[in-house]
């Protein structure tokens, strides 16, 4: 069973809510917020151990290069180019595609791997449980290939918890897709429901079913008649607390130091859990 | 000579918009940017009126003629992305994995593979009162939003050239990755809203390497700060260690969020007018 949290707006509280999750349901939390993971001051995971993860990149033999060009023209990510008689590549921008390995009439390009990031699991003392942060080069703009490579290695024979990354773009989905259940928090403020409802098209394109909880809640009024339209309800509401902020900032598992949360969190999730 | 300037942040939620949106009312002429083309939230605080919008075509997707096809699985077994599949009727049909490289147009035997435009987002340009504003809002869940921003930031120019206005302001994404770095390139200065907390520094951390790349000078605000002067300590000592400068501190104040719920910016709010106003003084002389 793997529940994705996400959100569409960044500081909603994804990392509040999964690593609650983890905790709740002594859980693996997977952090696939791959360039900016923060899910580990939370569990504080120790005994670690690194994977890194590569992705295969055009490696080119000079001494067959005729620096046609060919594979400049043809590279749709203008990812190699050519200057005097040498090619060059920029790594940042190829999407290991093979095509450049197909156009060069010499076979003067073949593939290497190229370190993208890597992968650190420890085990939680809070959960129980693994942490596995995915960590991505600083420089790398290959977040989503992270992502799918940590996806496909997912062990998904207990509960599975995954911190997804914030907004709606293809590093979001790659962290929806293997879900069998989306924890979708909201911030119930005008930009939080604005960013919440990209979000929804990606969920219901993909036929997702969802629990919804709004976190650092004001009143939830507006939030619950504009779920009401799209067939929707709240499953559960984390007020805007101070207490809670300072919890946070340094750690804190908010379902670990309040038991009301506990309780709610755990009723929200566990009633869909049952059903499935 | 236009002077760019990024608000970054690195972790989500830090106050880079509510920043962004009190700067952008102080200066006197700005041609502003909303960076975070996923989760646009700029719009919402700042009084704009649309001028104009435009389809934004990122990668051309691959399109086959089935007609043409004579089934022999070139372009599976070419695409990187598992973009190409049998459908229910027995054809090979492109998915919306495809990321636009034409590996399997190039290995087609029967050239029945065509490279097609395809729509990922729209973008806006929208007047202000003392200004301008490009924003944009890709479709949710495509891909190229780096080259959407980079499509947005590249029109901000042009239109302050031609406007003869001197400052782009950008509000950027979340994140250290394509989207900030597509955000970044070729700014004069980033602004860093820093989170008081261990999020906010770890990420802090990420974005710094990641300026320091581009060789970008780097100024930073505090944000809700005085919940804990341990680690308020901590975070200085880590900045000045990034080569960055403090030029603001924002304390924590439950009033904020709830003045921003109501769409007012930190310029209504008084204990915060001079902070913002000082803030604008301090990034307009470095």
């Amino acid at each position: 069973m793997i529940i994705s949290v996400v959100s569409g707006k960044g500081g909603a509280g994804k990392t509040t809510i999964a690593t609650s999750l983890a905790h709740i349901f002594q859980a693996d939390y997977y952090d696939l917020d791959v360039d900016a993971p923060n899910g580990e001051y939370f569990l504080q995971p120790e005994k670690w151990t690194t994977r890194e993860v590569s992705q295969q990149q055009p490696d080119i033999d000079e001494s067959r290069c005729r620096a046609c060009g060919a594979c400049t023209k043809e590279c749709r990510f203008n990812a190699l180019y050519k200057i005097a008689n040498h090619i060059y590549l920029t790594e940042a921008l190829c999407h290991s595609c093979n095509l450049c390995c197909e156009v060069c009439s010499e076979g003067a390009i073949s593939y290497k791997p190229v370190v993208i990031g890597k992968v650190r699991t420890g085990h939680s003392n809070k959960t129980w449980s693994r942490a596995i942060i995915g960590d991505l080069n600083i420089g790398s703009t290959r977040g989503t290939a992270l992502i799918q490579d940590i996806v496909q290695q997912i062990d998904s024979s207990g509960t599975v918890i995954i911190d997804g990354p914030p907004g709606n773009s293809c590093a979001a989905v790659a962290a929806i897709k293997p879900a069998d259940l989306v924890v979708l928090v909201v911030e119930p403020t005008p930009f939080g429901i604005h960013d919440m409802l990209q979000t929804l098209d990606i969920l219901k394109n993909l036929h997702k079913t969802m629990v919804i909880i709004a976190n650092k809640s004001q009143g939830d009024d507006p939030l619950m008649s504009l779920l009401a339209e799209h067939g929707l309800k709240l499953s559960a509401s984390i007020p805007l607390q101070t207490e809670y902020h300072k919890a946070l900032l340094n750690g804190e598992i908010i379902s670990q130091c309040d038991q009301q949360i506990y309780q709610l969190l755990l009723q929200a999730v566990a009633a869909e859990l049952l059903k499935q | 000579m236009i002077r760019q300037i990024a608000v970054m942040s690195g972790k989500g939620g830090a106050g880079k918009t509510s920043v962004t949106a009190a700067l952008l009312k102080l200066l006197p002429e700005v041609v502003a940017v909303d960076g975070d083309v996923n989760a646009s939230n700029l719009p919402i605080l700042l009084s704009t009126q649309k001028l104009s919008e435009n389809d934004f075509y990122g990668m051309d997707v691959a399109q086959i003629a089935i007609e043409n096809c004579t089934l022999c699985g070139r372009c599976t077994e070419i695409c990187a992305f598992n973009a190409i599949a049998l459908d229910e009727q027995g054809n090979y049909s492109v998915n919306d994995e495809c990321e636009g490289c034409a590996a399997c147009a190039w290995v087609c035997p029967s050239k029945c593979i065509g490279m097609v435009p395809h729509c990922s987002g729209t973008n806006y340009l929208s007047q202000l009162e003392n200004g301008f504003l490009l924003h944009a809002d890709l479709v949710p869940g495509e891909d190229n939003s780096g080259k959407l921003i980079a499509s947005i930031r590249a029109q901000a120019k042009q239109v302050a050239t031609e406007k003869g206005l001197d400052i782009i302001l950008i509000d950027g994404p979340p994140g250290t990755s394509c989207q900030a770095i597509s955000s970044i390139t070729g700014v004069d200065m980033v602004l860093v809203v820093l989170e008081e907390s261990l999020s906010g520094l770890s990420d802090y951390q990420r974005l710094a390497k990641l300026i320091e790349r581009f060789r970008i000078p780097h100024l930073v605000l505090l944000n809700k700060t005085g919940i804990d002067p341990d680690l308020g300590k901590r975070i200085e000592g880590v900045v000045g260690e990034n080569g960055g400068e403090i030029i603001g501190r924002m304390p924590f104040d439950m009033e904020i969020p709830r003045s921003l719920s109501r769409r007012e910016t930190l310029l209504d709010m008084s204990d915060y007018r001079p902070v913002m106003e000082q803030l604008c003084e301090k990034l307009l002389s470095c």
